[in-house]
């Protein structure tokens, strides 16, 4: 364990090292991602502002909940998410050997070695929103806070349960960057009330695809308005995240390597 | 020394899908693709002897890289089976890899972006090297390549022979038992390639036993100690080096200036087998019929020459011969 917390603790400084080295790329990927992402939530002000809106939920509410969402990402994108361009890129091009040399889970070393700073500026603005937002609407309580805490890693066990499954998918299907844009659209309902979809929606986001996890469920519990929906929805996720680690784990087997 | 791998009818197949080349073949392979299957290695059974160095020669796509992969444990065999110290590659891989070391020369393992140094210090972590043998592992292999003076400069500034310079002290830091080269000279200039020999010969010196895939026969005439030659994925040698060099029969190639033009050599034992102009010739002297004193002898009394020079038939002939014959010369 003590190994592996040197291995992550040596890649952080590795990340650090390459943003240093490149750093206009670093401050302009981190301000790119900062605009790209914070403009959804200043479209919800729009919306409001205009006179419209999700039925039932303030304003704040809906900003909680796309800045919870937006944190979560930006979480993912620095520690798990690099899994899963690397696998495509090692298994097309034929270097994943030189993960697969490494005495260490293949897995874990893949994502320790893609921890990126460049959604930091991400993080920053979700966070800037979740501090206006939580402002403007009732003090939470201890319990709640532990209970947004919960929900909140739970939510990133579904974002690495999603990462994994498509990371696993290139050992069969060599080539397949299209995929995480179709899991990008279905994680998009993870930011906003739940109660504006329809039955079905609710019953795929928070059982079968549990993206409910990952920006509304947490912020609900925040706001006091969690149901036993959201519980119930814990299992789902765990099972999520496992059958991600089980899927990665057994494709690694179909790697077949390039020509020497 | 016992035998430190062992592998026994070794066997890789995998199905890819023949494509067409042109326009209305790329359009129908959309709907409909034929399945082709690829015997990349076919039974292939050898050992090697703790504190060797073997080399694993073969034309392109002959299967070498894949049977260094599956010996490395990073490739799945479709059967057969590969035993390396104690160890089958296949299972218990993370246990199994720190106890060798691979240096892939088409493939790196250092990171772009940083100095190389910084890349060692990864590996430090992810083998748990402790601190005083990382800093003195370091030093000796430092200084064994001289590579001192640029280590500490990002990786993406260093020419090709001083990448795999380090790529070889990066696969060394764990002080493995068994190191695996696929060529690991690829592309190098002549004063690398002997930096890197030497390098393996001091390291295979103090017991590390080395597998490599070359095409450079310098490699395995400087390093190998035996040699096996891989076909369209069959063995089709295993033997030492100096047996090698009898596959085409005990011969040596005479190299001579004459005077005036020889029409006939009408020498038993000897051939002209190539001709540069009327007057420079090379002969093949087959010495299981005729002895190099006898060939002179016979020979000057034919014709006159101003120089001789005589060889050994080159690695290359044989190699070609090999190749492109379909006998199996696996006497092992």
């Amino acid at each position: 364990m003590k190994r592996y917390f040197l291995i992550y603790k040596e890649c952080i400084r590795v990340a650090f090292a390459t943003a240093a080295t490149y750093r206009m790329n670093f401050f302009l990927n981190t301000i790119i991602m900062l605009l790209g992402d914070i403009l959804f939530p200043l479209v919800t002000v729009l919306i409001y502002g205009s006179g419209a809106g999700f039925e039932g939920w303030s304003v704040y509410e809906v900003l909680l909940i796309q800045a919870v969402f937006t944190m979560s990402l930006a979480i993912a994108d620095m520690t798990f998410h690099g899994i899963m361009w690397a696998t495509m890129l090692a298994v097309r091009e034929g270097n994943f050997e030189m993960s697969l040399l490494m005495p260490v889970d293949t897995m874990f070393l893949l994502m320790a070695k893609n921890f990126s700073i460049d959604a930091i500026g991400l993080f920053l603005g979700g966070l800037t929103i979740f501090i206006i937002a939580l402002v403007h609407l009732a003090v939470p309580s201890v319990f709640m806070w532990l209970q947004f805490a919960a929900m909140f890693f739970i939510g990133m066990m579904v974002m690495m349960g999603i990462a994994l499954i498509m990371a696993a998918t290139s050992f069969k299907w060599v080539g397949n960057s299209r995929i995480p844009e179709i899991f990008d659209s279905i994680r998009s309902f993870g930011k906003y009330p739940q109660s504006i979809f329809p039955k079905t929606v609710l019953v795929i986001s928070a059982c079968f695809i549990p993206v409910a996890m990952i920006g509304f469920f947490p912020a609900a519990t925040l706001m006091g308005r969690g149901s036993y929906v959201m519980f119930l929805a814990i299992i789902p996720c765990i099972l999520f995240m496992m059958l991600g680690i089980l899927l990665y784990r057994s494709m690694v087997r179909l790697y077949q390597g390039v020509g020497g | 020394m016992g035998k430190i791998i062992t592998v026994e009818n070794l066997i890789k197949k995998y199905e890819t899908f023949q494509r067409g080349s042109g326009l209305k073949e790329s359009m129908m392979s959309f709907f409909h693709r034929v399945k082709v299957p690829v015997m990349a290695v076919n039974d292939i059974s050898f050992t090697v002897e703790e504190g060797d160095i073997i080399g694993i020669l073969g034309p392109n796509g002959a299967g070498k890289s894949t049977t260094i992969k599956m010996l490395t444990g990073t490739l799945y065999p479709s059967s057969g089976s590969i035993r390396v110290m104690e160890y089958n590659p296949t299972k218990n891989r993370k246990a199994y890899v720190r106890q060798i070391g691979a240096v892939f020369g088409q493939k790196s393992q250092l990171i772009w972006d940083i100095p190389p140094v910084d890349s060692f210090r990864m590996n430090k972590a992810i083998y748990g090297i402790p601190d005083k043998d990382y800093t003195q592992r370091l030093e000796v292999m430092s200084k064994l390549f001289g590579v001192e003076d640029f280590i500490t400069r990002p990786t993406r500034v260093l020419s090709l022979g001083e990448r795999m310079k380090c790529e070889f002290i990066m696969a060394m830091l764990h002080q493995p038992k068994v190191v695996f080269l696929d060529e690991p000279t690829i592309g190098l200039d002549v004063i690398a390639k002997q930096k890197i020999r030497e390098f393996i010969k001091e390291m295979n010196g103090r017991g590390t036993t080395f597998i490599l895939t070359t095409h450079d026969l310098e490699d395995v005439e400087q390093l190998a100690k035996n040699v096996i030659i891989i076909n369209h994925g069959e063995k089709v040698f295993d033997d030492s080096i100096d047996n090698l060099r009898k596959v085409l029969g005990e011969k040596k190639l005479v190299r001579l200036v004459l005077t005036k033009p020889l029409k006939e050599l009408d020498i038993e034992g000897a051939d002209i087998i190539e001709k540069e102009s009327e007057l420079n010739i090379t002969v093949s002297v087959d010495l299981e019929r005729i002895t190099i004193t006898e060939f002179i002898e016979k020979l000057s009394k034919r014709c006159d020459f101003t120089d001789i020079s005589i060889k050994e038939m080159p690695m290359e002939t044989i190699i070609t011969h090999i190749y492109q014959s379909k006998e199996n010369y696996g006497t092992a």
